[in-house]
């Protein structure tokens, strides 16, 4: 049932929104697709419409070992069952699109992926620190090449 | 002269009062645990706190007024030791005269000024709106307790408790013919004494500690013994005027009778502030004008008609 | 009536746990809020990709200390599902009664907080004291109250003996009377009830937006429970109902807590007639293989989210936790405009805080 509702999603996402939609199956338990960073909003804003309101578990931001230069950004999503969207942006230039105005319980969620990774969200009108002190002054702390590993 | 000063030292005056005092304040405590299923302190712990709190640093806010921070709680315990000299205490009331009902009244009302006083004073912000909610408070259960208090005045037809004792005497305790009364009367000492669930001034979750937050030390101390004065001055008033049957011919039945009346009002006092949460200051609005207030008008229009 | 800002926190009488808020009223009006976190925050994340798996179980157990049980249960489910092995279904067993346990003790521990929130510090006292009896079985089980050091990759450390199972057996017995006194009291107490009822209502369309999930959700009709819906073993085996209720007020939030743990009490019966004899734990290797995994399950709060990817060396390429009191916090300032001062403490219990998961 739910690869079907996948698929169907698929269909959707390059029918209406011409964006390409693969799948990566690296993650149990779940099923991800893997879509360009400029388009996240969009993919969201028609999934929320669609099933009329989903449920944002988290976003998760990483840096794989093998692409020291990009920063990975899953969101989570939970439909009965595990689904989650995979984008990834270079270190260099960290942008995205906040979907904060689609699904407000992201706030904190963003928030977080900001002050860690220096992911900066396009569309927010200020990102305050969420859980690093004020005076936090030594980088994104999750960023390998940017802070000494302890 | 000599008698006068012994009766403001002694019997029924300070010492008299402060022992008394103390002892509620353990009783209060010691129920209470019990309703809560706990041990509770043991008996000298009033008096072992009072001593303590003495030796504490006395620290108020940079800008609060200290002279006066310092009057308001002196200020609240010498008008409530003051109001309990002229109760008569087990029938024996050195210094009774017409009227003193209504002085008594006036005197338990200047701690609730004093204590809004001490709020706005301290200018912290929980102490401001501690404040403000005690005098919000004030006007909700003051009417009704007035009105339920002259029941009495009015069927003895005297303003001297003296008088109204005399009256209890001839008639039988006024419990019987005005319960209404009573039971209004307990409801404004519990709200008049700022006691679970009427505690909204000092209610801790909400305003940390009311217009107390900021006051520590011996003005502390003070304060507290202020509030067990005036406890213990409500409940000798409250007995007097519903229960006040004592001036038997045998002084020490009088006395055991007394104790044992004050004992009870104080465990009522006690189980209501273990069984009951506190209500929300309109809440309390509400209840105090919607029905306090035309239940203690019925009360008056009933003693009218069986006094006519 | 000039408007001011109180700050609750970071230390209050009603917060157990640092927290900042700015609180704007004005008179006796709420009007906003805002929220400041990060005062209990350690880098959990940061520190488990510095400490092999077997060291980040005890490093998880001490994310929070009311509900630890169930963040080592779901960091070892997903370490095992990593590792591919089978954990003998006696040791899934013996979780799932840990967890209930936890849920009991997690909601009586909310419902004395509560009650002392609101001035009935008799109930207080009433439910931490039979919040005791939970823990004591936690302690004859585990040696431990609030850290147990119960889990361990590939199973549990500790089993269930006949005695243990009788003991077990009393004292859940005891706790369901118990109960029925609490379950009276709240539904019957005319203060607790004027204090909570339509107090802050939380519409079913704003849960939604807002991601909340838990207790908060299910008074306002969202009916999600991971044990019903996401069944990590043996939850697909034992049979309970999920506790909904429509208002979406305070009182509503108290009263699905307060049955939940009826219905914790009845899956612990379940799970003490059900266990099966085996083992309660296997051998497992000390690399883990590359691959990610997520993990959801449900802790007292709500849903609890775990993901962790594997290099394939003995550490932790990325731990990402989202803990249930995250997800309602955001919805703590929306849910703070047009109350009354008076009702700040029952909004913030209703919200069952537990800061130091949300920082972590």
């Amino acid at each position: 049932m739910d690869e079907m509702m996948v698929e169907t999603l698929c269909l959707k996402l390059e029918s209406q929104l011409d964006c390409a939609c693969e799948y990566y199956t690296g993650i149990q338990n779940d099923t991800t697709l893997v879509i360009p960073p400029d388009r996240i909003a969009d993919v969201i804003m028609l999934l929320d419409e669609d099933m009329n309101g989903i449920h944002l578990s988290t976003i998760t931001a990483q840096q794989r070992e093998n692409h020291p230069d990009e920063i990975e950004v899953m969101y989570h999503f939970y439909l009965k069952f595990g689904f989650s969207l995979l984008t990834s942006i270079p270190c260099k230039d960290p942008k995205l699109p906040s979907i904060v105005s689609i699904i407000p319980g992201a706030d904190f969620y963003e928030r977080e992926v900001a002050e860690m990774f220096g992911v900066e969200f396009i569309g927010r009108s200020e990102t305050p620190r969420l859980l690093l002190p004020e005076d936090w002054d030594q980088g994104p702390p999750f960023v390998k090449n940017e802070v000494k590993d302890g | 002269m000599i008698e006068g000063l012994l009766n403001l030292l002694f019997f029924p005056g300070m010492a008299f009062q402060v022992i008394c005092a103390l002892s509620f304040e353990w009783l209060d405590r010691k129920l209470l645990a019990l309703f809560q299923r706990r041990v509770g302190p043991p008996w000298y712990q009033p008096l072992a706190d009072m001593i303590k709190l003495f030796s504490k640093e006395d620290l108020l806010p940079k800008g609060v007024n200290d002279r006066v921070a310092g009057l308001l709680p002196i200020v609240s315990l010498a008008s409530v030791l003051t109001a309990g000299l002229y109760i008569p205490v087990a029938g024996f009331s050195p210094s009774a005269f017409e009227g003193d009902l209504i002085v008594i009244l006036f005197l338990m009302s200047v701690p609730t000024l004093a204590y809004y006083l001490a709020g706005i004073l301290s200018i912290g912000i929980y102490s401001v709106l501690g404040g403000g909610r005690s005098l919000l408070q004030y006007f909700s259960y003051e009417v009704p307790f007035l009105i339920a208090l002259s029941g009495p005045a009015i069927m003895a037809g005297s303003w001297s408790i003296e008088g109204i004792i005399r009256s209890q005497y001839l008639l039988g305790p006024f419990i019987i013919y005005q319960p209404l009364g009573f039971i209004l009367a307990i409801v404004g000492l519990i709200g008049k004494l700022k006691r679970d669930p009427l505690d909204i001034p000092s209610a801790s979750s909400e305003v940390v500690g009311g217009s107390l937050t900021e006051y520590t030390g011996t003005k502390l101390a003070l304060w507290h013994l202020a509030m067990n004065v005036q406890a213990v001055v409500g409940i000798f008033l409250l007995i007097n005027l519903f229960l006040g049957w004592t001036k038997l011919a045998n002084p020490i039945v009088a006395v055991i009778v007394f104790v044992f009346e004050c004992l009870i009002l104080a465990a009522v006092l006690s189980a209501t502030s273990a069984v009951f949460a506190r209500l929300r200051i309109d809440q309390l609005a509400g209840m105090g004008w919607r029905i306090l207030v035309p239940l203690a008008l019925a009360q008056l229009a009933m003693i009218i008609l069986m006094g006519v | 009536m000039a408007k001011i800002s109180i700050p609750i926190g970071p230390q209050h009488p009603l917060l157990k746990e640092p927290l900042s808020m700015k609180v704007d009223i004005s008179g006796e009006k709420v009007y906003g809020a805002s929220l400041r976190l990060g005062y209990v925050h350690r880098g959990i994340e940061r520190l488990a990709q510095q400490r092999n798996y077997v060291q980040n179980v005890h490093l998880i157990e001490r994310i929070c200390g009311i509900c630890s049980h169930i963040h080592t249960t779901t960091y070892c489910h997903a370490v095992e599902s990593l590792l591919k092995i089978e954990v003998p279904l006696r040791a899934h067993y013996l979780r799932a009664l840990m967890c209930e346990l936890e849920r009991i003790h997690s909601h009586l521990l909310w419902l004395g907080i509560l009650a002392k929130h609101v001035g009935l510090e008799t109930i207080f006292m009433y439910t931490w004291h039979d919040r005791e009896l939970a823990l004591d079985i936690m302690e004859e089980i585990t040696g431990g109250r609030v850290l147990h050091a119960a889990n361990q990759i590939g199973g549990v450390r500790f089993d269930l003996d006949k005695d243990h199972i009788a003991m077990i057996h009393r004292t859940v017995d005891k706790l369901h009377n118990k109960l029925d006194r609490l379950l009276d009291v709240i539904e019957n107490e005319p203060t607790l009830i004027a204090r909570t009822r339509g107090v802050a209502p939380v519409s079913t369309e704003l849960i939604k937006k807002y991601c909340v999930v838990g207790p908060v959700a299910r008074a306002s009709n969202v009916d999600v429970d991971m044990r019903r819906d996401n069944p990590l073993p043996p939850y697909d085996q034992l049979s309970f109902s999920v506790v909904t209720f429509q208002e979406g007020d305070a009182l509503a939030r108290t009263r699905v807590r307060a049955y939940e743990i009826r219905e914790s009490i009845y899956l612990c019966e379940q799970i003490l007639e059900d266990i099966p004899d085996g083992p309660v734990s296997t051998r497992v290797p000390r690399k883990v293989p590359e691959g990610e995994v997520i993990i959801r399950s449900e802790a007292p709060r709500g849903e609890l989210f775990y993901y962790v990817r594997s290099d394939g060396t003995d550490k932790p390429a990325r731990l990402k936790i989202r803990t249930p009191t995250l997800a309602a916090l955001c919805l703590l300032p929306v849910q703070m405009s047009e109350i009354q001062v008076a009702d700040i403490p029952v909004v913030l219990a209703g919200v069952d805080l537990c800061v130091a998961c949300a920082d972590r």
